[in-house]
């Protein structure tokens, strides 16, 4: 079992406002570990990694060779090399779109728009979901032949539902095709291992999972990046280069151009650590039984109904958006409303958008209940 | 329809902040539109009758429910008033042009507070020395003075 109260102690946010936080989703609050290693950074070894072999330099190579290694540990991955730092989930999506060789690509019809748009100038097509908005694997398995790549989100941002990733992975396998998952939503809040997964890529963002913003990664097999060319060149992504050609650097450097974003990555480095200490299986089923204790008539759930860490609803005859402002305005309570980056999945079906409350591992029981309360509140408006 | 009135005190507060700035150019694209009978683009008003609903939460969920429902009666109330003060304050600064009293030219001047004072230079004050008023400069008619 957590111990939320003294969680919450490690969130300096709370000491200094009152509120609740129910945004987690799309970013949640950050530990002060994080924050530390961030002012560390910029207070004890402003400089540049792997190039400068003084104090500053050679301390943070070793800082970030440390960060790397924990995000592969956090992740179950087998090697450092196979964890490439990018701005966020979007950018390590768009790196394998555009620089592993592909024709055609199968998605689900439950994708944020940044796993869904860097796929649609290829041959693309979607896989539906069932009446109950769980995933079709039926209907998967009768496409996937047709396809080189399988890219699918992992646990969706929509109402936390995840799909059956292992089952997904080894039907595409099975049929030849490699698979890239969108862990923005699961890697946070779940326990992962690529390795028991068998997944090629793994794409996901440190500021979803209490780092701070501007770094992602991507983690991809060995085997698979070394084969790909980067798809931004310039400094650090190659060894050597003369006016008309250029020798490509090993591993993970190559897909890292330019001068990084140390103190991004280092704090990414203890969040992963953090997370770890705390457990995300303890984390999932924290955030699992807080949804468990919505209990509340006469409110529309949006999505696939089940155990997850995101309530998504609609109040009849109240817009997602009032309902959100007037939250924020009665209790402070921070939720999400429109259409979560899913406008395809809202259009498709002639929704205008929702609100979402999305839980994280320091949310209390008495929020829920301030929560609920104040949406039975509205609802008799 | 509470948005005419934000897009007049935004327009005031945006001459000293961008943000007050940004504020007033989507309540004028609402009240645009409103004229022209179209829904708002923006969500403006929604924002404003949200915000404001949900502050009533805070005290009486009643009175919340109220101004939820008759939001857009209310808002026109608001908007009535807010266009008679607007002409009462137009005219008034009419009359003070024209007449130097604000409550017209035959009311009494007592009435307007803005009526600028004539008679701040008390003749008999002993500053005011050989026709030459050290305290009023021009406003003095020292030949007057005793
Ligand atoms: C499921 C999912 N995929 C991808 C993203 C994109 O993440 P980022 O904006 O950090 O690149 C998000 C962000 O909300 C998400 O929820």
């Amino acid at each position: 079992m957590m111990n939320v109260e003294k969680i919450r102690k490690d969130f300096p946010i709370f000491e200094k406002k009152k509120f609740i936080y129910f945004d987690n989703a799309c970013m949640p609050l950050r530990p002060k570990v994080v924050i530390d290693k961030i002012n560390e950074y910029y207070t004890e070894y402003p400089a540049c990694a792997g190039r400068s072999y003084h104090d500053f330099g050679t301390r943070l190579t070793d800082e970030v060779a440390n960060a790397r290694d924990l995000v592969k540990k956090f992740i179950g991955a087998k090697k450092a090399k196979e964890i490439i730092f990018t701005k966020n989930a979007t950018e390590s999506i768009n790196l394998v779109a555009n620089s592993f060789k592909f024709n055609s690509v199968l998605t689900s019809d439950r994708e944020h728009n940044s796993n869904l748009l860097p796929w649609q100038k290829f041959d693309h097509d979607v896989v539906k979901s069932k009446k109950d908005f769980s995933f079709d694997l039926e209907s998967f398995s009768d496409k996937v032949k047709n396809f080189d790549i399988v890219s699918m989100v992992h646990t969706s941002n929509l109402e936390g539902y995840s799909l059956p990733v292992k089952e997904i992975i080894k039907i595409a396998h099975e049929q030849g095709a490699k698979v890239l998952l969108d862990g923005a939503q699961s890697v946070p809040h779940k326990e992962i291992n690529v390795r028991k997964l068998d997944v090629d890529f793994l794409a996901f963002s440190g500021h979803k999972m209490l780092g701070p913003n501007g770094v992602g990664v991507l983690y991809g097999k060995e085997e698979l990046l070394d084969g790909m060319k980067p798809f931004i060149l310039g400094g650090e992504t190659v060894s050597d280069s003369t006016y008309d050609s250029y020798k490509l650097e090993e591993l993970p450097h190559k897909f890292e151009a330019g001068l990084q974003n140390y103190p991004g990555i280092l704090g990414l480095g203890s969040a992963a650590k953090y997370l770890m200490k705390i457990g995300r299986n303890n984390i999932e089923k924290h955030e699992n039984m807080l949804k468990s204790k919505i209990d509340i008539e006469g409110v529309e759930k949006i999505g696939h109904v089940g155990e997850s860490g995101i309530f998504n609803f609609n109040i009849p005859g109240k817009g997602a958006h009032e309902v959100a402002m007037m939250l924020s305005a009665s209790k402070n309570i921070m939720i999400r409303s429109g259409a979560h980056c899913m406008h395809s999945w809202f259009n498709s079906r002639n929704l205008e958008g929702s609100a979402r409350a999305s839980f994280y591992l320091y949310n209390t029981l008495e929020e829920i209940d301030t929560f609920v309360e104040e949406l039975e509140k509205i609802k008799k408006l | 329809m509470l948005c005419l009135i934000a897009w007049v005190v935004f327009g005031i507060l945006g001459l000293f902040s961008v943000k007050y700035r940004v504020l007033a150019k989507e309540s004028f694209d609402c009240v645009f539109r409103r004229i022209t009978f179209k829904k708002c683009n923006s969500n403006l008003d929604e924002r404003i009758k949200s915000k404001l609903t949900g502050n009533l939460m805070k005290f009486s969920p009643k009175m919340a429910r109220g101004v939820y429902r008759h939001y857009e009666f209310l808002s026109w109330i608001f908007v009535a008033l807010f266009v008679v003060s607007l002409v009462l304050g137009a005219q008034g600064a009419y009359n003070l042009a024209m007449y130097d009293n604000c409550a017209g030219p035959n009311a009494d001047p007592d009435q307007c507070i803005f009526t600028p004072d004539y008679d701040v230079v008390d003749c008999d004050d002993p500053l005011c020395d050989d026709g030459h008023c050290e305290e009023c400069g021009d406003d003095c008619d020292c030949e007057e003075c005793s």
